[in-house]
């Protein structure tokens, strides 16, 4: 490949994030709107180029860049991160739609963060090199403490963010010292030679340990999740549209925890399969016990990465499949009712049932949107979840029955306990002053609104295409774990 | 230590003695020319040209030889040369200077032209300390340039609880100056010894005639703990606070940990000079610098003024460069001079915003400071930035330098004491972020919104300290050659 595509999908936003710097204060949501929109037209492009049956790593883009430390700007995208970034590029266009009126101070700052974060994100999902990899993770950290910390909606917001951004520095140590024992040992930081000669089993131990305690705060995993709760009220509804819908933690244990440590992994599969229904019974259990609706999508967020979890310590093609794509149709469903959700809190300056009520006779359309993307989030049949939830729910069922049971069951609560939320702000008399004065969606946001129902009903009914990027890596996935 | 290239196998002239004497000319102009406006003015351009002349020189050298552009002068024990790790110092060390003239420090000073001249002195004494290889000529700069720091806080005094910070401050300078100087009585004594009478203090001279036993341990304990005062490394860190709190703002802290010569004379004079001692008592001083990341992060937490919290924060990641120096490991030493170099050019820069704030506030109280973001945004920025390279943030020098001691730590004493000390240094991410979070985002209290907007002078001065960070964070890989010689020769008298 002769044009760097993967340099330039993740390196456009930070430039054009500089750019604004440069540039009046009116002009920044246009010039943030034309990078993301290019973002989106490459990497669409770049899907539609992707090879499903070529070699594993494609668009390899490979420079070095410490040879001193042998660290490499090494990008390339496989079949299991190909879908996140159109994905990306997609819910930040949403979050600019959405949040296009309410940035009116320090419009620069707002955007410029926003692309920073999105360089960031993107960088996440293509880089191969382990250093790189964890530069990315930790530099998405400073956009979000400023976008928490300047725009929170509630007054403890920079404290929150504080908090945030320490547990995500301490999640990060284990995640960096992990990375310089494989790669003292295998002499390189490179994904795919990391991947062929995997460590001796004891360091093997070590990492998984490692790997799995770092990511767990990201994913986030029970007991380490108590930064969500805060972070989902605190934020406005945009960013945790962008924390929850881009699930960069789950990711990270396909890609990374998992290959990383294969036979450590096979041992300790039950460790993870613990993790995930305790991660997915304790968030269905959240959501019945707040009000809040953006809380209660957190919580929702917490039963699918459980569910997500569970799904991937069966070790099997068929698990790591429908964890990929549960984590891509959750990216829509949940950024896209958070996003919604966002829309509703501008509008009535609140998200607690308790100050909503009958909101579907004012607002319709958003109402509407709500209920799509909710019931996508509880794995409707028809929707984008229904084909990842399927192969999860038997990949379970099929390694540990009582396990994959009690997935069912707390999927059930999950659904019933969002329902529940969801007749509670929606229906019932519409008495509150704000609910009445508030006016149903504006065309961006019908944009928004349109884009997220074609993609959950489009890929719920015709999941194939979709499934068959991600089937031959996966496969090639769970062959390399097995070996 | 291998040999040394004289400066007429490399250049027409003798760099390295224009390099020290330019800031003393610089010095004695400026003096020469009184109050007059023009000395103001004549500072800055020297301190211009001395960051030139050292990039000049820093183009000369080829950092995978030894010492080079070396001058030697036998009868007075002059000898001075360069290596990478030098280098990397000195570019420091002038560039803090240039931007200590432009900061702005003479504003509503009695006498800047003399303010000035005793900048450039300091720097003079900077320069020597980084250039020379004989000890005793070590002494004497540090002596120098302690001098001219002591002027700075008499007379430019910003508050009357100074008397006691001065006070402070000499007893345990003085006393860490008297410790060293004792060391290398020691050392030279050791080598009169052996060579019939002959004293020396030459680094070449001494390393050929160690001292043994506990003459060994003993010039250990001195240098070691004259330099510790000087870093400061926790517990003989009890000068710092007082002085950052009441000394003259910005410029007498950054002169005196910008540049972290006590972490330079460690790796130049003390780890190849006494390498039995030093083996012998790692393990202590290991621990005692792990231990105080935590005791100085606790510090910190409970401090209520801008400043001292400042000044906490060096103590703690002063700890961080010991552990990695004393890791003995070639990668654990180039780590800890990169990190030192790091952390001087990020704390300098927060103390000038601390400058910055200080002319617009009068105070640097915490409590007393609100929603300084609204109306500095650019100043507010670049702090967090500065912050961030301290805790080691990819994107800034820190972070690979803080990989590299690391990666020394964990193959030294194992992985269980580098988490440890790792965390420490979230605990110090933690009191920056508390204390950016207190000053510039909290809301906003009566009074704070007729606070100036940036000035040009102070988006130059910040931008310049950002953009150097930024731009060594993500090409640090000539950083990296720079110094890889150098810390492997130090590493090279610990091979086991």
């Amino acid at each position: 490949m002769s044009l760097p595509l993967l340099t330039l999908i993740v390196l456009l936003p930070l430039a054009a994030a500089l750019l604004l710097c440069l540039l009046p204060a009116r002009a920044a949501r246009r010039v943030a709107l034309l990078a993301m929109a290019v973002v989106l037209l490459l990497t669409t492009w770049l899907l539609f180029s992707f090879d499903p049956g070529g070699p594993r790593f494609q668009f390899v883009d490979r420079q070095p860049w410490l040879p001193g430390l042998g660290i490499h700007w090494s990008l390339a995208v496989d079949g299991l991160s190909v879908l996140f970034l159109p994905a990306t590029a997609l819910l930040f266009l949403g979050v600019l739609a959405v949040s296009w009126q309410s940035a009116e101070d320090a419009p620069r700052l707002f955007h410029g963060l926003l692309l920073a974060l999105q360089s960031a994100t993107l960088g996440i999902f293509c880089a191969v090199d382990l250093i790189l990899f964890f530069v990315f993770w930790e530099l998405s950290l400073v956009p979000v403490y400023f976008l928490l910390a300047r725009r929170g909606v509630t007054v403890d917001a920079p404290q929150v963010a504080a908090r945030y951004v320490l547990i995500m520095l301490a999640g990060g140590l284990p995640l960096l010292l992990a990375f310089i024992m494989l790669g003292s040992q295998a002499g390189s930081f490179e994904l795919n030679v990391l991947l062929e000669q995997p460590p001796a089993i004891e360091t093997q131990r070590v990492v998984l340990v490692l790997l799995l305690f770092s990511f767990a705060f990201k994913v986030p995993l029970v007991p380490l999740h108590t930064w969500l709760p805060q972070f989902a009220l605190a934020a406005p509804g945009t960013l945790t549209a962008l924390l929850l819908g881009l699930k960069v933690g789950g990711f990270a244990l396909v890609r990374l925890a998992i290959p990383l440590a294969p036979d450590a992994a096979q041992e300790w599969h039950w460790l993870l399969a613990g993790l995930g229904t305790v991660t997915l019974l304790y968030g269905a259990v959240g959501i019945l016990a707040h009000s809040n609706l953006r809380v209660g999508l957190a919580y929702a967020s917490i039963c699918h990465v459980g569910l997500a979890t569970l799904g991937l310590s069966t070790l099997s093609a068929q698990g790591v499949q429908g964890a990929v794509s549960l984590l891509l149709s959750f990216s829509v469903a949940t950024g896209g009712a958070l996003l919604l959700i966002e829309c509703l809190r501008l509008r009535t300056g609140s998200t607690d049932v308790q100050a909503l009520g009958g909101v579907a006779k004012t607002m319709p359309l958003l109402a509407a949107g709500v209920l799509i993307c909710g019931l996508a989030g509880v794995g409707m049949p028809g929707t984008s979840s229904f084909p990842g939830e399927f192969l999860l729910i038997l990949a379970a069922l099929d390694r540990y029955t009582g396990a994959g049971m009690a997935a069912l069951f707390g999927l059930a609560i999950a659904a019933g306990a969002f329902l529940a939320l969801y007749r509670k702000a929606f229906y019932g008399p519409a008495s509150r002053p704000a609910v009445l004065a508030a006016g149903d969606l504006v065309w961006r946001e019908w944009l928004v609104l349109i884009a997220l129902v074609a993609m959950i009903v489009g890929i719920g009914i015709y999941p194939a295409p979709w499934l068959d990027i991600v089937r031959p890596a996966a496969e090639a996935w769970a062959a390399a774990i097995a070996a | 230590m291998t040999g040394e290239i004289f400066w007429y196998q490399q250049t027409a002239l003798p760099l390295l003695a224009f390099v020290q004497l330019l800031p003393l000319l610089g010095a004695a102009v400026v003096l020469a020319l009184g109050e007059r406006r023009l000395a103001v003015l004549a500072g800055k351009l020297f301190a211009a040209a001395e960051l030139l002349l050292v990039g000049f020189a820093a183009s000369r050298i080829d950092a995978a030889l030894g010492f080079q552009l070396a001058e030697r002068i036998d009868l007075v024990g002059y000898h001075v040369a360069i290596d990478g790790i030098a280098v990397m110092f000195l570019l420091l060390t002038a560039l803090l200077t240039l931007l200590m003239t432009l900061y702005g420090m003479s504003r509503g000073m009695i006498s800047p032209g003399r303010l000035f001249a005793v900048l450039l002195l300091a720097e003079a004494g900077l320069v020597g300390m980084l250039l020379t290889l004989n000890i005793a000529w070590f002494a004497f700069f540090s002596a120098l340039e302690l001098w001219a720091v002591v002027y700075l806080l008499r007379r430019w005094a910003s508050s009357r609880a100074e008397t006691q910070a001065l006070a402070r401050f000499v007893q345990y300078q003085g006393f860490g100056l008297a410790l060293f100087v004792a060391g290398c009585f020691v050392l030279g004594w050791g080598h009169a010894e052996v060579s019939g009478g002959r004293w020396s203090f030459d680094l070449f001279d001494l390393t050929g005639t160690l001292p043994a036993g506990k003459f060994q341990t003993a010039a250990f304990y001195l240098l070691f703990y004259g330099l510790a005062v000087r870093t400061p490394l926790f517990p003989l860190h009890g000068w710092l606070p007082n002085m950052a709190q009441h000394g003259l703002i910005a410029v007498a802290p950054a002169l005196m940990v910008g540049v972290k010569v006590g972490v330079f004379g460690m790796a130049r004079f003390v780890l190849p000079l006494t390498p039995d001692a030093v083996l012998d008592w790692q393990p202590y001083v290991v621990g005692f610098a792990m231990a105080g990341v935590f005791f100085t992060a606790a510090l910190a937490f409970l401090q209520t003024n801008l400043r001292r919290l400042l000044a906490f924060a060096v103590v703690s990641h002063t700890s961080l460069l010991i552990t990695g120096l004393f890791s003995l490991h070639a990668a654990g030493i180039q780590g800890a001079m990169l990190l030192a170099a790091n952390f001087g050019l990020a704390v300098t820069g927060m103390w000038f915003i601390v400058g910055f704030v200080f002319r617009r506030t009068g105070t640097t109280e915490l409590g007393e400071l609100s929603g300084l973001f609204e109306r500095i945004p650019f100043l507010a920025i670049a702090f967090l930035i500065f912050g961030l390279a301290i805790v080691g943030m990819p994107g800034t020098p820190g972070f690979d330098a803080a990989h590299l001691v690391l990666e020394a730590s964990i193959a030294r004493f194992g992985a269980l004491p580098t988490v440890a000390t790792a965390l420490g240094n979230v605990a110090a991410a933690g009191f920056l972020l508390w204390g950016f979070q207190k000053a510039f985002l909290s809301q906003e209290k009566s009074g704070t919104h007729d606070v100036d907007r940036t000035r040009p002078i102070e988006y130059a001065v910040c931008g310049i300290a950002v953009a150097a960070l930024l731009a060594i964070g993500f090409f640090t890989e000539p950083w990296l050659q720079l110094t890889d010689a150098a810390s492997q020769a130090v590493a090279g008298s610990f091979v086991r």
